[in-house]
């Protein structure tokens, strides 16, 4: 038996349950992906007079579907329907790798006294911890890989007529980004473990952690995105949405006021803006005798980034995960080198 | 190589719960023969050991392995110490044979074909699950592991504390086996004391966190004996199973002493000396 055998076999031994659990929750996952991304293909295929423009960018339902395409309409939505729902799994399968996988790898080592044997054998216990993660890291890794092209496969199905390469729509459910928070989610959970020492606590503490971290990255990336992003009027032409909002990101809405500063919804109602005086054409008033008047405060507005920097903030995001990965690998490394084996 | 390759200087050791485990000890052991470390439980028999292997840092007092401290450079400090830790700890669902290539991933040096012949001279199947094997069995894979290492010291943590009688006699004529041809040096903990009489060189009584004896097993034997009424010389006195007082002397008395009264005439000093502090 080669040494990654080595490792590999036993990684399998001691979490066999939870490897079962997620490729049977992938598998199931992404199967069910490529079913949906079929069935709206053939769909459109079987009624494509009724379907057409579904999926695409500026769909005009003012004159609403023929009574003949209404089953099929229905049809369609709720397919489509289901495929949004399991992008959303997508999104949260990094974070349960990390829950499933991280947590228990050096907690039951700790917690079944396996750790005293192996940590007396290795002469360097930094070394060893690479090695006992690196195949539930590569599995875990992998099975998200599978989930990331079965998500950017079925976002391709239910939006055939866009370029998702330069579309904000599903980001962070699709793609790169689904992996790379696999390697944050993973290594955070590893570091949970090491520090609890016990699976069970460590199981759950970890859910919680890994949580917390991914939400202030979240919020540190809207800070982030708030300072790159640019401010667009929004439906001052048309009461439809034009190309760039389908695709762009939206970081922020609010209104744009008439000296061109952008303030959020809730800056604005605190600053007397009242809903009840509001535009058809997006501009909004602060009082009845504004609007009758003319004056208006601002009108509807939001902070965007376009989707053609899709592509720069899928690495931005992906980068910020797996430097989070390697930090908690970090910290890891070091709470194994300095805690006791029990 | 240093003639001490176990040394402690005014060790002490004080978990967070508040509890000293250790306090001032000052041991040395020398090279070559199997040490005994004797003691109750939560004399600090298992933390003493764990300080020597690296898992335990020292809250006062320093430790060293063949002239090394273990928590300053634990890696060249493991290098010289193979350890069987108190449960035998292997891994569930891994073969015997696994656990042997596991410890070659681990160890460079390992020596797996040594090991395995150990295993093997016992009739311990090398495909058999760690975890389907007897207490016993489990044991003699823990000792093997360490054996294979080919450390020059052995430090086993109560090894014995869970086997049968028979159990417990192969063991430590595999350890005694072991020592003996490859010149290495051993710690052995245990609370057993007839069980170690027969294999070890040396004694050392742990009691209450603090080293009450530390002297070879024949000339603790020679220079201690048995009194039935109190004695000017006497090291600790304690119960017989008649109900009757035996006091340990250091000198000579009524009968000679076994070591099993050595070691509970120490311990009861031991516990009167912490009792009047």
């Amino acid at each position: 038996m080669t040494g990654a055998l080595t490792w590999a076999r036993l990684s399998y031994r001691q979490q066999r349950w939870e490897l079962l659990l997620v490729v049977l929750g992938v598998a199931g996952v992404a199967a069910g992906m490529g079913w949906l991304a079929n069935t709206l293909e053939a769909l459109r295929a079987a009624s494509p007079d009724c379907l057409a423009g579904v999926g695409g960018s500026n769909v005009s339902e003012s004159e609403g579907p023929a009574a003949a395409c209404q089953a099929v309409l229905n049809d369609y939505d709720s397919t489509e329907d289901l495929a949004s729902n399991l992008l959303n799994l997508a999104w949260a399968a990094p974070f349960g790798m990390g829950v499933i996988l991280g947590a228990p790898v050096v907690a039951r080592e700790i917690d079944g006294g396996t750790a005293q044997l192996a940590w007396s054998l290795s002469r360097s216990r930094v070394g060893w911890l690479l090695r006992r993660i690196a195949f539930i890291a590569v599995f875990g890794l992998a099975l998200l890989a599978v989930l990331a092209v079965a998500s950017e496969l079925l976002a391709a199905a239910i939006l055939p007529d866009r370029t998702l390469g330069e579309d904000f729509t599903w980001f962070g459910r699709r793609g790169l980004p689904v992996v790379a928070r696999g390697v944050g989610a993973i290594m955070v959970g590893v570091l949970v473990g090491a520090i609890v020492g016990r699976v069970l606590p460590s199981v759950l503490a970890s859910a919680v952690v890994i949580g917390l971290v991914f939400a202030g990255l979240s919020l540190a990336h809207d800070q982030w995105n708030r300072a790159e992003a640019t401010v667009q009027p929004r439906y001052l032409e048309s009461v439809e949405p034009p190309e760039i909002e389908m695709t762009a990101l939206g970081v922020a809405y609010g209104i744009e006021t008439a000296d061109g500063e952008f303030m959020s919804y809730g800056e604005a109602f605190d600053r007397g803006l009242d809903d009840n005086f509001r535009g058809e054409d997006g501009k909004v008033y602060q009082s009845e005798a504004d609007l009758a008047a003319g004056r208006s405060m601002g009108h509807d507005a939001w902070l965007m980034i376009p989707g053609e920097r899709y592509p720069e903030l899928v690495l931005r995001d992906s980068v910020v995960a797996v430097i989070v990965g390697l930090a908690a690998l970090a910290a890891s490394a070091v709470v194994v080198t300095r805690r006791r084996p029990t | 190589m240093n003639d001490l390759v176990l040394e402690a200087r005014r060790l002490a050791k004080r978990y967070r719960r508040g509890a000293w485990a250790l306090q001032e000890i000052d041991l040395e052991i020398p090279a070559g023969g199997i040490t005994a470390l004797v003691g109750p439980n939560a004399a600090g028999k298992s933390t003493l050991i764990k300080t020597w292997v690296g898992f335990e840092r020292p809250t006062r007092g320093s430790v060293r392995v063949a002239g090394i401290d273990p928590w300053q450079n634990r890696s060249a400090a493991l290098g010289k110490v193979g350890y069987v830790p108190q449960s035998p700890s292997l891994y569930d669902g891994l073969s015997v044979a696994d656990h042997l290539d596991l410890a070659r991933q681990l160890r460079p040096g390992f020596d797996r074909d040594y090991a395995r012949e150990r295993l093997a001279q016992l009739d311990i199947p090398a495909d058999r699950g760690g975890r389907e094997l007897s207490g016993g069995q489990q044991a003699q894979v823990a000792l093997a592991l360490a054996l294979g290492t080919r450390a020059p010291i052995l430090l086993l943590d109560e090894p014995l504390a869970s086997l049968d009688p028979l159990a417990r006699r192969e063991f430590l004529h595999v350890l005694t086996d072991a020592v003996r041809a490859d010149g290495a040096t051993a710690l052995l903990s245990s609370h057993i004391v007839t069980d170690v009489e027969q294999a070890c060189d040396r004694l050392v009584v742990l009691g209450v966190g603090r080293v009450l004896l530390h002297e070879g097993v024949a000339s603790a034997l020679e220079t201690h004996s048995i009194s039935l009424a109190e004695h000017p010389d006497t090291v600790g006195s304690f119960g017989a199973p008649d109900g009757s007082r035996i006091y340990l002397v250091r000198g000579t008395a009524e009968r000679p002493a076994s070591l099993d009264e050595v070691v509970l005439g120490y311990l009861a000093s031991g516990r009167s000396t912490a009792a009047a502090a």
